[in-house]
């Protein structure tokens, strides 16, 4: 019974973790740059929850799911910001510069947060109401139910996209190799911006889904873009389902050292994993896609 | 003197009589952390600035050093004269330890794994409470005492960081002598090239790595005796993160940049007082402004770079006939049934061939028959599954491509790999630095009569210059042995006609030449012998006409021809 109920948090922090990962990659396919404010995106997301829920009359039984439309155009409004004003200005130049103007957006984004709601953790209203619902014998938490259903429904929406639509196979196209999409006559910035605004979307829907539950603080985006940055080197760099499946990996495994010993053990564990995973398979546990030639 | 040391003199002049006559307590400590900043600058700049690698744990060091320091002085009330060297050791050996796993990732994995180890170690902080003190930290750090001799805070402990930052900046420079500069921009700009330059790569960023470990190191023990307090927010993310932007708004490269990087974002939460809790906003701002606007920091902006080159160059043209004095050295390079795969793909499969002093080998193909993997593998750049590669008689298989360059083996490349920052000058003379040779880059710039262009930039040139400074570059060190990968490629006739004649007069010198091209014409007349490779074999090895008339050779090319 317990076993259930552990196993269902770690299939819903994952389904959160797993957003957070797919988002990341979508501007990694987009821009082969690493967005380092990406962690502060689900940091974004989880606070316009609490600021929008000022605006719900009292009483809802679904909340966190009415706001979730909400979150997700703010966030998207802020991923079209990062890339105007951090990728667009310095695409030409290499990946590291990118690297570094992102975290500066980090900084401005957390500070900013901090400024305006302090440094506590706050917490967002539950997506689905509170409590559990009894099935077959085991009482499963409403939110974890919740949260497992809206990522699937963000997952198989985003599938769809980029399997079905016109959109999607640029967004493939670039993902393989963009000059040639460009070359092609893809208008590659489009699909850029397209895809700052869509990975952020991913990481602030996340951040409305991990607020109730966890609580979330303007200091909180650095933890997270290390786990969505971790799933994606175990799941194979520029990968979607990749990403999800690490995504899931890393929860699991938080969840399970966690219950039986402690969460700074399951972080510390965690990091070493990383760490050892980058010295046996320096190229990523799947390896790279594309080689560079000389 | 030129503008920036100019500079430099009336600046530390002016902020020295700031420091004695007009600060007070608390700007006088403000300007120590200053100092202890530009030491942690000045070592992220080895690893960030010329190795161009995204280190995350310049933070981590300056924590392990703090860390070092704050235990032994507050728990044992060790000495300065032991706990400074051993703050500065410790952190240098955790990188020597971390190196051999995380150095040769690449750009992505190396900014995660450095993070990732900075992570583990502020748990480590935090968690392991009987040493470290846990979430508050070990207080009643003793200050920094020599022998009896107690530093007070204030001017005396002023004086002293800022002696260090002097002894720091000494280091720093002797480290960084032009000519390393140099081999750094190289390994930077054309990273997977640089190795076929005899460049050690890899010992290069190592060096970088463990300077910057002991500088941070020093600049953590340094703010445990500022501050009097070890706490786990000297191993936070938000040192590591102000380090980055003094870096990035002040100068990747050079003293001055650390300086005014550690000065102004040491100031500016005075200046910005205004801006309460939104300061740190402003820092990002700036951040975002600098990585955008000033891409190579203020001080690029205040005193431009001089050109690399002209740092060192005592007499060089008086000197240029030294490296020249030797032959090629005469050498012979022998495969035996060499195997790559890529996946499914079979690169190279048993390959034999060999060539000698004096010969002049071309080798042809269609596209994706294997002749780049070829080059590539003979010169160590790609391990092999399978075989035998020999130089002068010697076993180099899968032995280190810089190894195998010094051994006397060189190469040119498809797509020229020329560092954009560098001269054609600097380029030759780094490779022959590389090489142990002094440097002297005329005679190879004049045997391709390029010496017009010896102090242009790089990536000013326009292709068929390219083409040659590669060729310079890589005759300059005197090779045995020399891989042309497609030299001829996108040159006019004239051009073509001449690179062949530098080969022909190369081979009468003793030089053994691989000649990988497509173009029969430019082949046919240097070549002693022509070898054709088909989905990696050889399909046929034998004088020109041989080759050419061979029916494999023609079915190759043409498809099989319907009798």
């Amino acid at each position: 019974m317990l076993l259930t109920q552990i196993a269902l948090n770690a299939l819903a922090l994952g389904s959160a973790y797993a957003l957070v990962a797919i988002g990341f990659v979508l501007v990694l396919n987009a821009t082969t740059a690493v967005n380092f404010a990406h962690g502060e995106g689900v940091v974004a997301g989880g606070f316009a929850a609490v600021a929008l829920a000022i605006l719900l009359p009292p009483d809802i039984p679904i909340p966190g799911l009415l706001l979730l439309p909400g979150v997700l155009l703010v966030t998207a409004l802020l991923g079209l910001a990062i890339g105007a004003l951090a990728y667009l200005p310095i695409r030409k130049r290499p990946p590291i510069s990118v690297f570094v103007s992102t975290i500066a957006v980090g900084i401005i984004i957390a500070n900013g947060l901090n400024a305006t709601f302090g440094a506590a953790p706050r917490t967002a209203p539950p997506l689905i109401g509170v409590g559990t619902i009894e099935f077959l014998g085991a009482s499963l938490s409403r939110q974890s139910l919740a949260i497992i259903g809206i990522t699937a429904v963000l997952m198989s929406g985003l599938a769809m996209v980029l399997q079905r639509t016109q959109l999607g196979r640029q967004f493939r196209a670039c993902a393989q190799d963009p000059e040639m999409a460009r070359a092609l006559g893809i208008r590659l910035t489009r699909i850029t911006m397209i895809s700052f605004a869509l990975g952020t979307a991913f990481a602030g829907a996340a951040g409305l889904l991990l607020a109730h539950q966890f609580f979330i603080s303007p200091s909180d985006g650095g933890t997270l873009i290390l786990k969505a940055y971790i799933a994606v080197v175990i799941g194979g760099w520029g990968s979607l389902r990749g990403a999800a499946a690490g995504a899931m990996l890393i929860a699991f495994f938080e969840v399970g050292v966690a219950t039986f010993s402690s969460q700074p053990l399951a972080e510390g564990l965690l990091y070493i994993a990383v760490l050892l995973v980058l010295f046996f398979r320096p190229q990523g546990l799947f390896g790279e896609p594309q080689q560079v030639r000389v | 003197m030129n503008a920036r040391t100019s500079m430099s003199v009336a600046g530390g002049a002016a902020l020295t009589i700031y420091a004695l006559f007009f600060a007070s307590s608390y700007d006088q400590r403000i300007l120590t952390l200053s100092g202890i900043y530009v030491i942690l600058v000045l070592g992220y700049q080895f690893i960030f600035g010329h190795a161009g690698a995204l280190s995350l744990a310049q933070g981590a060091f300056f924590g392990v050093g703090a860390y070092t320091t704050g235990i032994l002085g507050s728990k044992f009330g060790a000495d300065f004269l032991l706990t400074f060297p051993l703050s500065i050791v410790v952190a240098a050996t955790l990188a020597a330890l971390v190196s051999l796993p995380v150095l040769r990732l690449k750009t992505h994995y190396f900014a995660l794994a450095t993070l990732a180890l900075s992570q583990l170690l502020l748990l480590v902080a935090i968690n392991w409470e009987p040493v470290t003190g846990g979430a508050n930290g070990l207080p009643g750090v003793p200050p920094v005492t020599i022998l009896d001799w107690k530093l007070t805070r204030g001017l005396p402990l002023l004086t002293f960081v800022w002696a260090i930052v002097g002894m720091a900046m000494v280091i720093a420079h002797m480290q960084m002598r032009a000519g390393r500069v140099a081999a750094f921009t190289v390994m930077r700009e054309t990273p997977l090239a640089a190795p076929s330059f005899g460049i050690d790569s890899g010992m290069l960023r190592l060096r970088a790595f463990l300077l910057s470990a002991a500088f941070g190191g020093a600049a953590g023990a340094l703010f445990v005796h500022t501050n009097r307090v070890v706490s786990p927010e000297t191993l936070g993310f938000g040192v590591m993160i102000t380090c980055l932007t003094m870096t990035v708004v002040g100068g990747r490269f050079g003293i001055l940049g650390a300086v005014i990087g550690a000065l102004l974002l040491t100031h500016l939460p005075e200046w910005f007082r205004g801006f309460d809790e939104y300061y740190l906003v402003a820092v990002g701002i700036l951040l975002l402004a600098a990585v955008v606007f000033a891409p190579e920091g203020i001080v690029a902006l205040i005193a431009p770079a001089k050109a690399p080159h002209e740092n060192d160059k005592p007499s060089l043209h008086t000197q240029s006939k030294r490296a020249s004095a030797t032959k090629p050295s005469r050498l012979a390079l022998e495969a035996i049934d060499l195997a790559k795969s890529y996946g499914g793909v079979r690169a190279l499969d048993g390959v034999t061939l060999s060539f000698g002093p004096g010969e002049i080998v071309g080798v042809i193909g269609p596209n994706g028959a294997g002749k780049t993997t070829l080059a590539n593998v003979l010169t160590g750049l790609t391990p092999v599954d399978q075989g035998t590669i020999r130089l002068g008689g010697r076993d180099i298989t899968n032995t280190p491509a810089h190894i195998i360059a010094r051994m006397g083996l060189a190469r040119t490349f498809q797509t020229p790999q020329l560092p954009n920052a560098l001269t054609v000058r600097d380029l030759v003379e780094t490779t022959q630095r590389a090489h142990g040779m002094s440097p002297a880059a005329d005679e190879a710039l004049d045997l391709l009569t390029i010496r017009s262009i010896a102090d242009a930039r790089c990536d000013t040139l326009p292709h068929g210059l390219r083409r040659q400074v590669e060729i310079a570059r890589a005759i300059a060190t005197n090779p045995g042995i020399l891989v042309l990968d497609e030299p001829a490629a996108g040159l006019s006739p004239d051009e073509q006609d001449e690179i062949a004649a530098i080969c022909i007069s190369l081979s009468a010198s003793g030089m053994a030449i691989l000649l990988i091209d497509h173009n029969i014409e430019f082949l046919s007349p240097c070549v002693s012998r022509l070898i054709c490779m088909e989905a990696g074999r050889v399909i046929a090895d034998g004088a020109s006409d041989e080759t050419l008339t061979n029916p494999d050779v023609r079915n190759a090319y043409f498809g099989v021809i319907s009798s």
